[in-house]
């Protein structure tokens, strides 16, 4: 089969140059804002990565960061004596704002009262996010002085952006810090190995009346549920406004490449093309277009994605294959829809036209 | 098939109404036998773009009729024509009307494809075409890099593609200079009667005259010589008018030379 569709988009490169530049750049938009989403999404699974599996709190809480609970300490024991519960941890946790050398800093502060491993934070010392870090203009070794209380960054980590950081400080020092000393915000339950997670959780909801059990996943999910309320409304205006651009740049191609080719689609016609076989080039060129722009924006959020990573670590993108995958669908049904037009277009070219000089 | 192969009776075209009418094509009567060449010639305006239209299922006339071997065209729907128009015509435009992205060789395995021949066959008949219209040496040469000449042969190639009943030719050598328009229509000849298919061919340029069977004259969108003009069944092509012409065109056709189509320029000027 002769290749008309290819030909006639590439009979003109500069053209097709910049169509592809144009849908490519369409998609790299919405593939940005959707990885950034996915980034924003993905942050509430710290939760996840916490030394253990139920959570404890007082109820109607969503979240730590978005809600707050406190809870007895002295409930500790009660909590530790429920059949399949391992080891019971206080979990203290508050947004703490504080300016250092005049820079306004916000931070979600924890402390979990472990006594060893990644969580575990000598006193008089503070843990900080990178992206907070960056902002304070401090290092490992450095000051800050939180809640009236002088801490030495004793070590940082990743994970945050530019809107959420948490910063992990010692239990005894965030009970003096924070003003609590007989109460805890959450408890933070390990399972004994083999113990089975909703059993254990209804034992603790009647062993403990007034006081709610979460799973990591659940706070994981409520926090993600959070930024999906923020912010999806605004990445489905942007994804749809990206998916209008591409369309209208596919369009606009396969339109001119269709209407500057008129006379040669009208001697197509007058040596029997049928409409499929017209239809055809037109919806190959549209879809040549579409697919390779398309394919062009991937490779270009791919990569754009890596340099913001390195360059702007607050700005957190995650491109997912699914996410490509679904954006490039979305190119080729807007491609199909593109060539309507210039198949309009054609069925309204007289054949005849061909024998006019 | 019938021996005569295309008839049109009372063949009309009207363009516009009331007084802004324009009669372009009047009542013609026209009769084609299998094999034979006809040129129809005329002035600008007289109607003979028109009547090839109406003849080749392009344009629906406003009264008359078409047979393209036995098949009423007028009765027709759209798709049933443009299937007709695949299978039993081949054209050949006055500015050649080839696809400009395309090679010579995809110009004409695209009619095939349009056929639905496909792959190395469509590949492989498109490459003979070509090389027996003499244009071996420029299968992969785009159409901006042929000449005129080339690029009507390539034309011709492509019409002959799909192997038609009916060759159609709309002032073949209008945009070629006098070698090259003669090549041509030798060409154009011998494809046509070599494999028995008829042609009709309209011109204004006298140079083709030869290479006809019959010619037909029009004239305000009525053909001058109405009895020359239907072919009896029983009257065959070498019986009708202009056969002194047809011998000069014998001497002006190309010979076939180890496969290769060439032509003496110095006969082929002596001649004409």
């Amino acid at each position: 089969m002769v290749p008309l569709a290819s030909r006639n988009l590439l009979a003109d490169k500069r053209r097709f140059t910049m169509s592809l530049a144009g849908v490519g750049f369409a998609v790299l938009l919405v593939l940005i804002v959707v990885s950034l989403y996915r980034g924003w999404s993905n942050v509430g699974r710290f939760y996840e990565q916490m030394p253990g599996q139920l959570w404890l709190s007082q109820p109607a809480t969503s979240d730590p960061f978005h809600s707050t609970s406190f809870l007895p300490l002295a409930d500790r024991p009660r909590v530790a004596r429920v059949a399949g519960v391992r080891s019971v941890d206080p979990v203290y946790a508050r947004h703490i704002a504080f300016t250092h050398r005049g820079t306004s800093l916000d931070v979600f502060a924890m402390a979990l009262g472990v006594p060893a491993g990644r969580y575990a934070v000598p006193r008089g010392t503070i843990d900080i996010d990178r992206v907070l870090a960056a902002e304070a203009g401090v290092g490992v070794g450095d000051e800050l002085r939180v809640l009236g209380r002088s801490l030495r960054v004793f070590r940082t980590h990743s994970g945050g952006n530019s809107i959420f950081q948490t910063a992990f400080v010692n239990s005894a020092d965030a009970r003096s810090m924070f003003g609590i000393d007989s109460l805890t915000n959450f408890f933070l339950i390990s399972l004994q190995r083999g113990a089975d997670a909703a059993a254990v959780a209804r034992r603790l909801s009647a062993a403990m009346p007034g006081v709610e059990v979460h799973t990591s996943q659940q706070f994981a999910q409520s926090f993600a549920n959070r930024v999906n309320a923020g912010f999806l409304a605004v990445v489905d205006v942007l994804v749809g406004i990206g998916l209008v651009v591409g369309g209208a740049v596919i369009a606009l191609t396969t339109y001119t490449a269709t209407v500057e080719r008129r006379r040669e689609y009208g001697v197509l016609k007058a040596v029997g093309a049928s409409r499929g076989f017209l239809f055809g080039v037109v919806l190959r060129q549209s879809l040549i277009v579409g697919a390779l722009g398309t394919a062009l924006g991937i490779a270009a959020t791919a990569a754009a994605t890596r340099i913001i990573e390195r360059r702007v670590p607050e700005f957190i993108t995650v491109l997912t294959i699914r996410d490509a995958t679904a954006v490039f669908g979305l190119a080729l049904a807007t491609s199909v829809i593109a060539s309507y037009v210039p198949v309009r277009r054609i069925e309204r070219i007289d054949p005849a036209e061909a024998f006019r000089p | 098939m019938s021996d005569v192969l295309l008839t049109a009776n009372g063949l009309t075209k009207v363009f516009g109404h009331g007084r802004a009418a324009v009669r372009a094509v009047d009542a013609v009567d026209l009769g084609v036998a299998c094999g034979e060449v006809v040129l129809i010639m005329g002035p600008s305006g007289s109607g003979k773009t028109t009547l090839l239209s109406m003849m080749g299922g392009l344009l629906r006339p406003s009264s008359g009729c078409v047979q393209l071997d036995g098949i009423e065209l007028t009765t027709l729907g759209p798709r049933a024509l443009t299937r007709l128009r695949r299978r039993s015509i081949g054209f050949v435009f006055q500015t050649f009307n080839l696809l400009e992205s395309l090679n010579a060789r995809e110009n004409v395995e695209i009619a095939l494809n349009i056929a639905g021949s496909r792959g190395a066959e469509a590949r492989e008949r498109a490459t003979r075409l070509l090389t027996e219209a003499g244009l071996g040496g420029r299968l992969d040469f785009r159409v901006g890099e042929l000449s005129g000449g080339e690029r009507q042969r390539v034309a011709i190639a492509r019409a002959l593609a799909n192997e038609p009943l009916l060759l159609l030719a709309d002032e073949p050598t209008a945009n070629l200079d006098s070698e090259h328009g003669l090549e041509v229509m030798a060409l154009l000849r011998e494809r046509a009667r070599g494999d028995g298919r008829s042609a009709i061919v309209v011109s204004h340029d006298d140079r083709v005259r030869p290479f006809a069977d019959r010619v037909l004259n029009l004239v305000d969108g009525r053909l001058a010589d109405e009895r020359s003009a239907t072919l009896r069944a029983d009257v065959a092509p070498e019986q009708s008018s202009d056969v002194a012409d047809r011998e000069q065109a014998d001497d002006l056709v190309a010979v076939e030379h180890e496969g290769a189509f060439e032509r003496t320029l110095g006969h082929l000027g002596h001649s004409v």
